[in-house]
């Protein structure tokens, strides 16, 4: 190798080394300010877990941006003037190797060119780059190390609400709450129950409908619909469950008449059908051993029997007929025939029985889950990810007749001295609302003024279907014409004033007095409600 | 031929030490004054000594001439000095026949090594009187030119401009100076070397060491010192930069400085740079070179603004300022 070749070559060795150190110093760095967004975003997800679309499109721009930046430090070579000057700089050359260089790259003849080329070759050749460059790892290296071990930790803390990203995992738009997932497990237990009863492929219905909504492609109020759909097809080709019982008792009367059929008619009696059809099968084998006396009898019992042709027995009814007719002609094979076919019709009635009452048991879970599922469509205010609805304030737990808008104020901090109100559902339905007795002033010997903190605790809802209907009383003006809603206007919109402390001049034990609750909070607004309606209206009062 | 020019950079830096040492025989505690003042005669440029009086700026310059081969001649300035005192003047000469004429009396110029002691005493005019010799190396009296013998080198010192009596130096003498370096106090140590040195019966002598083709060759192997076209550019940058113009100015040169270096400055980086770097075994130049001569070379280059002198800016503020500004070749 020449002089010049030695030079370029050892040149082109720190190049290279001086871009990879470069390399792994920038893309430690940049990785260090990357991952402070996924990790910043988990530690948010733990408070507030986002949705899969969410994740998704945020950890696609991430990675599209730390491609960007990767390829954009990758692409970024120094030159080997760079690398000439950074060596003379590391190893002390005094600009040697960039003045050799120089003149290699614009030559001219002169011995002292030459010598200085030759002398700047036997340095090159002696230089180190492992000692000049040595590879170490910035310390940034183990702090972005450290940052993807923190999230891979975070995405596998055992929380209920944590969601495991590296696994594909997010928060659902929408989440069950523990009592609707047990709801749901139960009706998809009963479907699959109901699906080994010759049922529909209901339960994948089911299954696709909680994964669209938990996926956000349709709202609680569209999956109630949904789930409308799945009650009405299994309320399809249901059983007239009242007409087969007593069609089934009256049968069994009329069985019962003779001594044979007993145990069958008892059997049904009991409605254990397969029982039933057990005992005519048993009697279809000893139909031979029958006195004609006892085979009368019990022909005259069939054809009672075969006479009561209620709804969903018309094929039992047929065949008893069919085996009354043949034993009275004698054609005891035939009868034996009939007998079996009645017993399969009785065994057919009994698996359509069981699979409709655990269609019925489906469909009143289908219509909990479907409540429960409008409730919340109303109740803007829950906390979506945990299924959590958190009745917050200092001490005031929110009522459940409570208005839908107001449920997210209803977990904000309630104010000491705010009045509580009787609400428009409470009122509608006749529950009471909580009156929460206000006043922060006073002495405190009488109650209220505590912020509610002795408000009645109510239990849980229920949805009546009966409203109590407005009662015309006596003083009534305008015939029980629905009263005018005097805080309408105020409950337009919230009130920009702030609250103030209004100066009194009564004494505490006149503020007391004023305060006084005697009248029970359950009452007050059926008082208030009596009140407003003998009200004399502005039209009356003009008149 | 390698071998050649490896021998030539050792004779060189043998000669350089030689002098260097025979000079500090007697001069204590200056080894960069003395390789300034040397490293000026090696680059055919003359050298300003600034410093207060009794610091042996002249005893520095009259060893120098003490241990070279070389014609030694002295002035002191003094305010009522003449430039035909220093040049030479023609004056009346009878022959043999009784015929006058005119015949030109060298003046204490025509040497190699002149001392222009305390060189700020005289008037303008007078200091004037050397412009010529120091730049073309010839003296013109009448119509003519008198050429001077080579090498011819001029070191002046002068005491700082505050001083009483003095009267600064003219742009253009200035400029002609390749180094202009600052005498200052010697330290406790060298103080007590010069005291058991000058105090003693005897004092040190001095050998002469280098004879004058010596010292024209000394000056031919500096220049062929090879400069890279980067490094050259980095001592053009600097010299630019002393200039209150944009883009290499910085803002202590924009605020301070009303003219900057002639190219001549910059002259005197590549050239010191070279001589320094054959001194250091190399056979480049490096920015290094440049960087440490800045301070000589720029000093008494760089004109202050009414600005810079109203606040007593030091040049060697705005070129430290102009080092730390300017980036070297990448």
């Amino acid at each position: 190798m020449s002089d010049k070749e030695i030079i370029i070559a050892s040149l082109r060795r720190v190049e290279r080394r001086i871009r990879a150190n470069r390399l792994f110093t920038e893309l430690s760095f940049g990785a260090l300010l990357f991952l402070a967004l996924p990790l910043l975003l988990k530690l948010w997800d733990l408070v507030q877990p986002m949705r899969g679309v969410t994740v998704s499109i945020i950890a696609g721009i991430w990675v599209l941006l730390f491609a960007g930046y990767v390829a954009w430090r990758v692409i970024q070579k120094g030159t080997l003037e760079q690398a000439a000057s950074s060596a003379d700089q590391q190893a002390g050359l005094r600009d040697e190797l960039k003045t050799a260089f120089w003149f290699i790259n614009n030559p001219r003849p002169s011995d002292w060119v030459d010598a200085q080329i030759r002398r700047a070759a036997r340095g090159a050749e002696s230089m180190d780059v492992n000692v000049l460059y040595p590879r170490t790892l910035p310390r940034t290296s183990y702090i972005a190390g450290a940052m993807v071990l923190v999230f891979v930790l975070l995405n596998f803390v055992p929380l209920p609400w944590n969601h495991n990203w590296l696994a594909l995992q997010a928060a659902p738009a929408f989440s069950l709450t523990e009592k609707e997932i047990e709801i749901l497990k139960q009706t998809e237990e009963l479907l699959k129950k109901a699906g080994q009863l010759n049922q529909t492929e209901l339960t994948e219905k089911l299954e696709e409908i909680v994964e669209q909504l938990q996926e956000g492609k349709i709202d609680a109020q569209q999956a109630a619909q949904m789930l409308d759909d799945i009650q009405n097809q299994l309320e399809e080709g249901n059983l007239d469950a009242s007409s087969i019982n007593e069609g089934l008792e009256e049968m069994a009367q009329d069985l019962a008449q003779s001594d044979q059929l007993e145990p069958t008619a008892g059997a049904m009696q009991n409605r254990e059908l397969n029982l039933a059809a057990d005992e005519l099968r048993k009697l279809a084998e000893k139909l031979g051993m029958n006195t004609p006396e006892a085979s009368k009898e019990m022909q005259k019992s069939l054809q009672q029997a075969a006479e009561n042709t209620r709804p969903g027995l018309e094929e039992l009814a047929k065949m008893l007929k069919e085996a009354a007719e043949n034993l009275k002609n004698d054609k005891q094979q035939q009868a034996q025939e009939s007998l079996e076919g009645a017993a399969q019709q009785l065994e057919s009635l009994q698996a359509r029985i069981d699979s409709q009452q655990l269609k019925n048991m489906a469909s009143q879970q289908i219509q909990s889950l479907k409540e429960s599922l409008q409730q919340r469509q109303q109740q803007p205010g829950q906390k979506g990810a945990k299924g959590e609805q958190q009745a917050g304030g200092k001490g005031q737990q929110a009522p459940k007749g409570e208005k839908p808008d107001m449920d997210a104020r209803g977990a904000q901090p309630g104010e000491a001295g705010s009045e509580g109100e009787p609400t428009d559902e409470a009122g509608e339905q006749g529950q009471p609302g909580a009156m929460m007795p206000g006043g922060a002033e006073g002495t405190g010997l009488m109650p209220g003024g505590q912020g509610g903190t002795d408000a009645p605790k109510e239990g849980d809802a229920t949805s009546l279907d009966v409203k109590l209907q407005q009662e015309k009383v006596e003083g009534m003006q305008d015939g029980g014409e629905k009263p005018e809603n005097i805080e309408e206007t105020s409950k337009m919109e919230r009130s920009r004033l702030d609250y103030r402390n209004v100066k009194s001049d009564l004494s505490p034990a006149q503020k007391d007095l004023l305060n006084q609750d005697r009248i029970p909070w359950e009452y007050r607004p059926l008082i208030k409600s009596y009140f407003e309606a003998i009200r004399p209206t502005g039209k009356k009062q003009d008149k | 031929m390698s071998s050649a020019i490896d021998r030539q950079v050792t004779t060189f830096q043998e000669q350089f030490k030689r002098v260097k040492d025979e000079v500090s025989k007697v001069i204590v505690g200056y080894g960069e004054i003395i390789d300034g003042v040397i490293m000026s005669l090696l680059a055919s440029g003359h050298v300003l000594l600034e410093g207060v009086p009794g610091l042996g700026k002249t005893k520095l310059v009259s060893t120098l001439s003490d241990v070279m081969h070389l014609k030694f001649s002295r002035v002191q300035f003094t305010p009522d000095l003449m430039p035909a005192d220093i040049t030479g003047t023609n004056i009346v000469q009878e022959d043999a026949m009784g015929k006058k004429y005119l015949q030109f009396q060298q003046g204490p110029i025509f040497s190699n090594i002149v001392l222009a002691d305390e060189v700020n005493r005289a008037t303008p005019k007078t200091q004037s009187a050397l412009l010529e010799a120091m730049e073309e190396h010839s003296v013109t009296v009448g119509k003519t030119t008198h050429k001077l013998d080579s090498p011819f080198f001029v070191l002046a010192t002068q005491n700082p401009l505050e001083m009483e009596g003095t009267y600064p130096l003219p742009e253009a003498q200035l400029d002609r100076f390749i180094f202009k370096l600052k005498v200052d106090y010697p330290t406790v140590d060298s103080l007590h070397t010069i005291l058991n040195r000058t105090t003693k019966s005897q004092e040190p002598k001095v050998e002469r060491v280098l004879d004058q083709g010596e010292v024209l060759e000394m000056r031919k192997t500096v220049r062929a010192v090879p400069i890279a076209r980067p490094v050259q550019d980095y001592a053009i940058r600097i010299m630019m930069a002393t200039h209150p113009r944009p883009p290499y100015a910085p803002a202590a040169t924009m605020k301070y400085v009303r003219y900057g270096s002639s190219p001549r400055g910059a002259q005197a980086l590549v050239i010191g740079g070279k001589i320094r770097a054959l001194l250091n075994n190399r056979l480049h130049v490096s920015c290094e070179d440049i960087r440490a001569l800045a301070y000589g070379a720029l000093r008494h280059r760089v004109l202050l603004s009414f600005e810079g002198e109203a606040e007593r800016v030091d040049t060697d503020t705005i070129i430290k300022a102009i080092l730390e500004h300017t980036p070297e070749p990448s």
